[in-house]
């Protein structure tokens, strides 16, 4: 992602070479990884072990990692998931004599099923409550594999399988163990290095920092949340099948402990990274054969360093490391004056049209959203919407006024599916959708967007937008493990670079395209989100607030590109206090009061009408 | 009939050790995990002390002082310059528990890993209620507990300070913003929770004897009264939560067998978060759902 964002208009063949040069550093990384796993399989017990415990952890901490990194669910459960992979190999192998392959997708399945299920339970509460729920899962297993001393062996555990040896003409192969655990972290790194580079990653971390905004996008999102929470539950079940071959199974290797220091390698390493959560791993279980002290001193010395780690560099290795080198290719020159400068500019750009975002005019005048008799209260407080009925016809600007207060933001997200009306009816298309989520308009090619914009702050404009393409594209969250692999992926991958670029362009925002959002200035957030919105090819749009805090010239620049939406024939309603800016645009014009109409008419007719100069405009 | 007064009794403990949890939680958002250890510290200074011939008296306020000094220095080191970074982050999870790391292996470098003995107290007091028998410290941890609790809970609603600990819960930003010095409400909480700690630590110091790893039991302990009660909305249900489970625990191992209290307060809390995630006496309980939703506050 850096990478793209340091240059704003790159020439094509440098990005040919650049790619070309980035295939290369892999290729050298994927013959190191495979001499290093030859070197390991010949060398003698003791650098084995611990190569293959940092590996195992490794795994582990890469399944947190997506949980955590990609999600932002910080799960203590993976010790949890973990125990349930290593008991499952042992208790079946030793008690029922399953062969350990067999066991692997059985592993696979049940940590993932139960990961699937815990999330689910734990969801119900999020952040914090998701930690405690999660911390409790592994502390309730933990005690459960104590007590049911007749099956799990108590304290004192069991001996995990031995792995099967090869036959004697093989012997040049090295040790076999040390294969199939390097070659799993080998696999479990690549799969997330593909989901990074894959437009699900765009999708999840909007999942993890802007909800609403997902969901308006038409992710389902609790699903995704639990599904992927079950995969990296189901990860963690693969180390725990991996480390049982490893040694002893007993309860103390999966306490809540464990869990925590998990959580200690992937912070320690660089959260959301593909490498931190293994250097992590390396580091906190190589830590007692580094230092090599009084075991209560070395405890100390870990809990020193883990609190300095997360205070002081709270981007982990990786972090610190990423931002030494972005400095050092920066070399210290500072565009943020430029952006401001850049920004007025994109104001001033003329409207493109967009030859991918369809067209919809000439579609008849029917009413396409309809709200009849809406009531809403937040909570035990007053009623907010008092019978609110609301038509919109097809290719009409629609403008919602009225004074702070009057519930004009709780009708939108009535409307678009945030908030479920207590009595009345949404139609959209003439289908009754009141109650149901945003994602059964999302469907119906309706969109909305918020009057704070909604965006993953550390991703670019451009893949920010390609969020509002979700579920344009077949089977995205299915195909992201391989994307990069995939010839269908990468065509269809290509077309939504395309066509992001394309809403960009019509939104007159194309070369912000690679800046990451946390650095575009306030406009640009909101055209991005506009053309998130865009880049579906909705024909009705909900916008809050679009022209707050845009400058004069932004503000008109706006107004270019709704009319030449409309001429698309695009429905919008608008919400809006800047009247300048709305009547022009507007069809028809709604003015609310104390959560009731008061009129509904042409601009003119609002703007003649003295009930509404005198609750509105103050006169 | 026994076996509730002696749950009664140590769920008290359970419940200081809970509402400690539950009142720097309530004011920073975020689990100590080092508070099991800062009631050990307590416990390890007042046996080391009085066996060093100190009176007991002066080795108990010793060991709550520094106690207290050890919880201000957990805040201060551990959890407010992450929390300075960004206020939702999740970094204490982890510096937190390295604090305890330090201290339990610190305690166990100064003073070994065995057991010392504690001074008696009232232990050896038999105290007859009905046809069961509990002893002196049994009764004066029940009392203790009552007491703190109605302190606590006086202070929080009655005084300024409390009202201020109320804002700083709400919204720290804002809290702020009308004045308020949400650090130094913050130490408070810490030196409380400590206090809170440390004495749960002398009421059974006597039983338990004095031993490093003593802070990862009673914490992991107070930590499951918390989520029982609810103690992340309200410090006194976390009390509550730490009765409850005192009952459920002695109950377990007199009713089903010696080994019980092992699991079966597990169960209990596996059930409890099933039915209501945040606990049994949060807003979200379907126990609390029956009570008409009071009127609106303006």
């Amino acid at each position: 992602m850096t990478d793209k964002s340091a240059t704003t208009t790159p020439t094509v063949s440098s990005g040919i070479k650049r790619g070309r040069l980035n295939l290369l550093f892999l290729a050298i990384a994927v013959l190191g990884y495979i001499v290093f796993t030859i070197y390991v399989s010949h060398s003698n017990l003791h650098i084995q072990s611990l190569v293959l415990v940092a590996a195992v952890f490794g795994i582990l901490a890469i399944s947190l990692d997506m949980a955590v990194g990609m999600l932002g669910l910080y799960s203590l459960g993976q010790g949890g998931f973990f125990a349930i992979g290593a008991y499952l190999t042992t208790i079946l192998n030793a008690r029922y004599g399953w062969n350990i392959f067999a066991l692997l997708p059985l592993t696979i399945i049940a940590s993932g099923l139960i990961g699937a299920a815990v999330g689910a339970a734990s969801l119900r509460v999020s952040g914090l409550y998701f930690a405690i729920t999660t911390f409790i899962f592994t502390l309730v297993l933990t005690v459960v594999a104590t007590n049911m001393q007749q099956i799990t062996g108590g304290l004192q555990g069991m001996l995990g399988p031995a792995f099967p040896r090869l036959p004697s003409s093989f012997s040049w192969v090295g040790t076999p163990v040390v294969w199939c655990v390097l070659g799993v972290l080998f696999l479990c790194m690549a799969l997330v290095w593909n989901i990074r580079r894959s437009p699900f990653y765009p999708v999840l971390l909007s999942i993890r920092d802007a909800e609403p905004y997902a969901e308006a996008a038409g992710v389902p999102v609790s699903t995704i949340k639990v599904a992927f929470f079950g995969l990296s539950a189901a990860m963690a079940g693969v180390a725990g099948w991996l480390f049982s071959f490893l040694g002893v199974v007993s309860p103390g290797e999966f306490d809540w402990a464990v869990s925590l220091n998990v959580l200690v390698m992937v912070l320690i390493g660089g959260v959301n990274t593909t490498l931190g959560p293994v250097i992590g791993a390396v580091f906190v279980s190589m830590f007692p054969n580094l230092v090599n002290i009084n075991p209560w001193l070395q405890e100390i010395l870990y809990g020193a360093l883990s609190i300095l780690a997360v205070t002081m560099m709270p981007g982990g290795a990786v972090g610190a490391v990423r931002k030494v080198l972005q400095r050092m290719s920066a070399g210290g020159d500072n565009h943020d004056e430029d952006v401001l400068a850049e920004a007025e500019k994109a104001a001033e750009e003329t409207v493109e049209a967009a030859s991918s975002i369809p067209d919809h005019a000439g579609e008849g005048h029917e009413i396409v959203v309809e709200c009849k008799g809406i009531g809403f209260g937040y909570g035990v407080g007053p009623k907010v919407l008092h019978n609110i009925d609301l038509a919109v016809r097809r290719g009409d600007i629609h403008g919602l006024i009225g004074p702070n207060g009057s519930g004009k933001s709780t009708l939108a997200n009535v409307i678009s599916g945030r908030l479920s009306p207590h009595e009345g009816q949404v139609l959209v298309k003439g289908q009754q959708v009141a109650g149901l989520a945003p994602i059964s308009r999302a469907r119906l090619g309706f969109r909305r967007t918020f009057q704070a914009a909604q965006l993953v702050h550390e991703l670019s404009v451009a893949e920010n937008t390609m969020v509002g393409l979700y579920d344009h594209v077949p089977n995205i969250e299915l195909r992201s493990p391989l994307w990069p692999l995939l010839p269908s992926a990468r065509r269809d991958g290509r077309k939504m670079q395309r066509d992001a670029r394309d809403a960009l362009s019509l939104v007159g925002a194309a070369h912000w395209g690679g800046r990451s959002v946390g650095d575009v200035p306030h406009g640009i957030e909101q055209l991005t989100q506009l053309a998130s919105v865009c880049v579906a090819g909705p024909d009705i749009i909900v916008l809050d607030e679009p022209a707050t805090g845009l400058s004069a010239k932004e503000v008109h620049h706006l107004a270019e590109i709704l009319a030449s939406l409309k001429q698309r024939g695009v429905t919008m309603i608008i919400i809006e206090h800047q009247t300048r800016f709305l009547f022009p645009l507007c069809d028809r014009v709604t003015v609310l009061n104390a959560g009731e109409v008061i009129l509904t008419g042409s601009a003119d007719e609002v703007r003649a009408d003295p009930i509404v100069r005198q609750v509105y405009l103050g006169e | 009939m026994q076996f509730i007064l002696s749950g009664i009794a140590i769920g008290s403990i359970y419940g200081l050790i809970a509402m400690a949890l539950a009142i720097t939680f309530y004011v920073t958002r975020t689990i100590n995990f080092a508070q099991g250890q800062l009631m050990m510290v307590t416990v390890m200074l007042t046996a080391m002390l009085s066996a060093a011939g100190t009176p007991v008296w002066l080795a108990m306020i010793i060991g709550l002082v520094s106690s207290c000094i050890l919880g201000v220095l957990s805040y201060l080191i551990a959890i407010r310059p992450i929390l300075q970074v960004n206020r939702f982050s999740f970094g204490w999870l982890v510096s937190t528990l390295g604090f305890a790391v330090i201290l339990e292996n610190g305690a166990a470098l100064i003073w070994g890993p065995t057991s010392r003995s504690f001074p008696q107290m009232l232990i050896s007091y038999r105290v007859p209620i009905g046809n069961a028998v509990l002893n002196g410290q049994q009764v004066l941890a029940i009392v203790v507990a009552i007491v703190l609790t109605i302190a606590f809970e006086v202070v929080r609603r009655r005084t300024f300070f409390g009202k201020l600990g109320m804002a700083t819960a709400v919204d720290p930003d804002m809290a702020e913003a009308i004045g308020a010095n949400t650090t130094v409400v913050a130490i408070v909480a810490f030196i409380v929770s400590a206090l809170f700690a440390g004495i749960a630590g002398l009421l059974v110091g006597p039983t338990t004897f004095a031993n490093p790893y003593l802070g990862s039991t009673f914490g992991t302990f107070g930590f499951i009264a918390m989520m029982i009660g609810g103690g992340t909305e309200k410090p006194v249900a976390a009390m509550f939560g730490g009765l409850i489970l005192g009952v459920c625990a002695e109950g377990a191992n007199a009713l089903i067998n010696s080994q019980a209290s092992d699991w079966f307060p597990f169960l209990v809390l596996v059930i409890i978060l099933i039915i209501s995630p945040r606990g049994l006496f949060s807003s979200s309980s379907p126990l609390m759902r029956l009570r008409r939703p009071p009127a609106a506050k303006a």
